[in-house]
């Protein structure tokens, strides 16, 4: 029993002694999807060394980017303080938490500090504002392009593209298919069982803007021609051509960018998020060089440059630490983010210098990345961004459109009737 | 005297410490039901007459009458859920339950080495979901086992399965059937074995086969048990859920788009949690009035 009783005064000695301590130093939580290893713990590594004689430190927790982990977040964030600072990574769940109370509302912060939003950042930054209030830091720059297999297009004596039309592209995927069955390999892989959406935000954007399903007024413009090519390009390389693997076989295979652009099944892929696994030569060897295009364009005419603000930084409005997690968020955007660079996360702050971005992008790739490509296409911001500001019933609209495009390539619509029907559906919802 | 009434005293007391001793055992299950099952049904009920929005944080909604109630009949998301999933019952459970009876019988009657093959049969439900979802998709593909199969027949262009507007359902309820089958096997199992044995050897003497003893006396004899199933199966397909998350989110189009994962897809990826309560609300009227036209229908052919 006295056992006991002093084993247990012991421990709350321990205890009053570890709060005691922890009193001193602010401990801020950081929610992020991206996996600790793959550059957040070092960024944090960096930031605890950096901040250790101020009293603030931080401490980073994953949770997955799909619905059930932003559930788990919100859920967390609507239900106290467990959280200081998380990551948002899509407009429309931006607009979601801030006029949710689940984001706080930086202005006060910003004004406070003089921190300058628009010259850091661009006038860009200012599209994420919400109801013209910045609820975010927008860290990461997304301007993607397609993923190339140098080596396959050196092979066919076809140069490395600046700027392409839809045709040109077509013909490009047409010259490097060859093989049949097993041994196929494909010009273009789409990664359509992941998202059937990218033909509207990476290649209709470029000619329609941010928008490419609305009107400027916010009314449905989901058949607009340029949308209607978009996915009549996809269906005709898909179902005519066979120079992609077709929807339902990306699906009913389960395929992947690693699995078929890595691999070598594959010359071109849709996105260069997988630059991780790229880099990852124990799971993924292979010895080609990997170089970027910008998307192709309808008519080989470009209006927009593909390209948004992810990786949107926001503070919990219930956190107990507001100044030591906007400490945490200035220094995140503006000098903490090179770690994460080398996962493929480009800054989108213009305080980081280009050359010193690219270096860490390629890091430990040097020989499979084309750093040049991967320099002008990936990481030099272009000046005319296409950038989305409508989300009026988006969710609802891609689950339409999902279901849409599911029918025209499985050839149980046309391409025209598909969209058409899409465009009365969405018409449909927005009239609600 | 004085003892009498001293004892009746402490009868009463004794009485009182009974029931209060019981009240606590139950107490545990009691709270749980309430805390957990009967407080969140009184506040879905109240939320389907909401429009509230997920993110607008708890209590943030106005009350828009029975508009969620109109709102789904001409939901063509709702309507193609609704009729997937009647088909998808209606095919279910039937198949089962036929299978299940049979093989209880055969392996019963006909067969060695008895427990092996009830436990293979049974391996499938208690497997997880998940892993057996997965596995079903690899043998959905183009290079599984029905995909080679049908080539050998064949046919030169077998359908996509998982990926084909006509077969994803089918082919969803095929494995739900093959990993219900087992349960189903094992509840009709232990009632054979309870089936008294003087009537068969009474028919035997009378001259009765095999197949008359099956629909005769077998049958008539489980219908309890057949009772039972159905209803279980029927509100277990009702809710399907995990396989079509898993294989097809629905698609392609909405071939395979069922109740439980619109409310789902309503709820946590539109956030209008009014709408998604009262869709459910919907579901457990139907599953309600399915199980009471049952329970009637009962009398007409379930002998006890």
């Amino acid at each position: 029993m006295k056992k006991w009783l002093s084993m247990l005064m012991a421990i709350a000695l321990l205890v009053t002694a570890a709060t005691a301590l922890a009193d001193d130093v602010i401990t801020l939580r950081v929610w992020g999807g991206v996996p600790a290893e793959a550059g957040p713990q070092a960024s944090i590594d960096l930031f605890n060394e950096a901040f250790k004689d101020k009293g603030i430190q931080a401490e980073y927790e994953r949770f997955v980017n799909d619905d059930t982990g932003n559930l788990k977040l919100e859920t967390s964030l609507l239900a106290g303080n467990d959280v200081d600072l998380y990551m948002t990574y899509t407009p429309a769940v931006l607009q979601k938490r801030a006029s949710g109370n689940m984001a706080l509302d930086l202005t006060e912060l910003v004004e406070r500090d003089g921190f300058d939003i628009e010259g850091i950042f661009g006038k860009m930054a200012l599209s994420y504002y919400i109801d013209g209030k910045p609820y975010s830091l927008p860290t990461k720059m997304d301007q993607y392009g397609i993923v190339i297999n140098k080596d396959m297009f050196d092979a066919a004596g076809i140069e490395v593209p600046t700027e392409w039309s839809f045709e040109e592209f077509r013909e490009i995927a047409k010259k490097l298919t060859h093989g049949e069955g097993d041994s196929k390999v494909y010009g273009m892989f789409f990664n359509s069982q992941q998202d059937l959406l990218y033909p509207f935000n990476y290649f209709s954007v470029q000619t329609l803007g941010g928008d490419p399903l609305y009107h400027s007024d916010g009314t449905a413009n989901v058949n607009d021609p340029v949308n209607v090519a978009a996915i009549e390009l996809v269906n005709n390389m898909m179902n005519v051509d066979h120079t992609a693997p077709t929807h339902t076989d990306s699906v009913t295979q389960k395929l992947s960018q690693e699995g078929m652009f890595i691999t070598g099944k594959s010359a071109m892929t849709i996105g260069p998020w997988m630059v991780r696994s790229i880099k990852d030569r124990d799971n993924y060897p292979h010895d080609f060089k990997t170089a970027f295009a910008p998307y192709p364009t309808i008519d080989g005419v470009r209006t927009y440059t593909q390209g948004g603000y992810g990786d949107h930084l926001c503070i919990n409005p219930k956190s107990k630490h507001i100044d030591a997690a906007w400490e945490f968020m200035k220094w995140y955007a503006t000098e903490g983010m090179l770690p994460l660079t080398s996962g493929g996360r480009v800054p989108s702050a213009n305080t980081y210098d280009s050359a010193e971005v690219t270096e860490y992008f390629l890091k430990g790739a040097e020989d499979l990345l084309d750093a040049e490509t991967a320099k002008n296409v990936l990481i030099v911001p272009a000046s005319n961004h296409a950038v989305p500001s409508i989300t009026t019933k988006l969710p609802e609209i891609n689950k339409v459109l999902t279901e849409e495009l599911e029918n025209i390539y499985t050839g149980v619509k046309t391409v025209q009737q598909g969209m058409d029907d899409a465009q009365a559906r969405a018409e449909a919802l927005l009239a609600k | 005297m004085q003892r009498t009434i001293s004892s009746g005293k402490r009868g009463i007391s004794r009485q009182l410490k009974t029931d209060l001793t019981g009240y606590a055992f139950i107490a545990p299950n009691v709270l749980g039901f309430t805390l957990f099952t009967l407080v969140p049904m009184i506040i879905s009920l109240i939320i389907s007459f909401t429009d509230w929005d997920y993110t607008q944080g708890f209590g943030n909604w106005t009350f828009n009458g029975g508009a969620n109630y109109v709102e789904m009949w001409a939901d063509k998301w709702f309507v193609d859920s609704l009729v997937n999933t009647i088909v998808f019952a209606v095919g279910v459970v039937p198949v089962t339950i036929f299978l299940a009876l049979v093989l209880a019988v055969v392996i019963d009657k006909f067969c060695y080495a008895k427990l092996p093959i009830r436990l293979a049969m049974f391996m499938p439900y208690i497997s997880n979901v998940v892993a057996v979802a997965i596995v079903w998709v690899m043998m959905y593909s183009p290079w599984g086992p029905f995909t080679q199969m049908v080539k050998m027949l064949g046919v030169e262009n077998p359908p996509q399965w998982l990926g084909d507007h006509h077969w994803a359902l089918p082919a969803i309820m095929l494995m739900t059937v093959w990993s219900g089958v087992g349960y189903a096997m094992m509840i009709y199992t232990s009632s054979i074995t309870a089936l008294p044995r003087d009537i068969y050897e009474a028919a035997d003497i009378d001259g009765a086969g095999e197949l008359t003893k099956f629909f005769k006396i077998t049958i008539p004899f489980l219908s309890p048990t057949t009772f039972f199933l159905v209803i279980t199966t029927f509100i277990s397909s009702f809710q399907v859920f995990a396989p079509i998350q898993i294989m097809t989110r629905g698609g392609p189009g909405t071939a395979t788009h069922v109740l439980v994962y619109y409310i789902y897809t309503t709820a946590f990826t539109f956030y209008r949690m009014g709408y998604a309560a009262s869709m459910s609300w919907i579901l457990f009227i139907i599953l309600f009035m399915i199980t009471l036209v049952q329970w009637r229908g009962q009398k007409k052919w379930v002998s006890y």
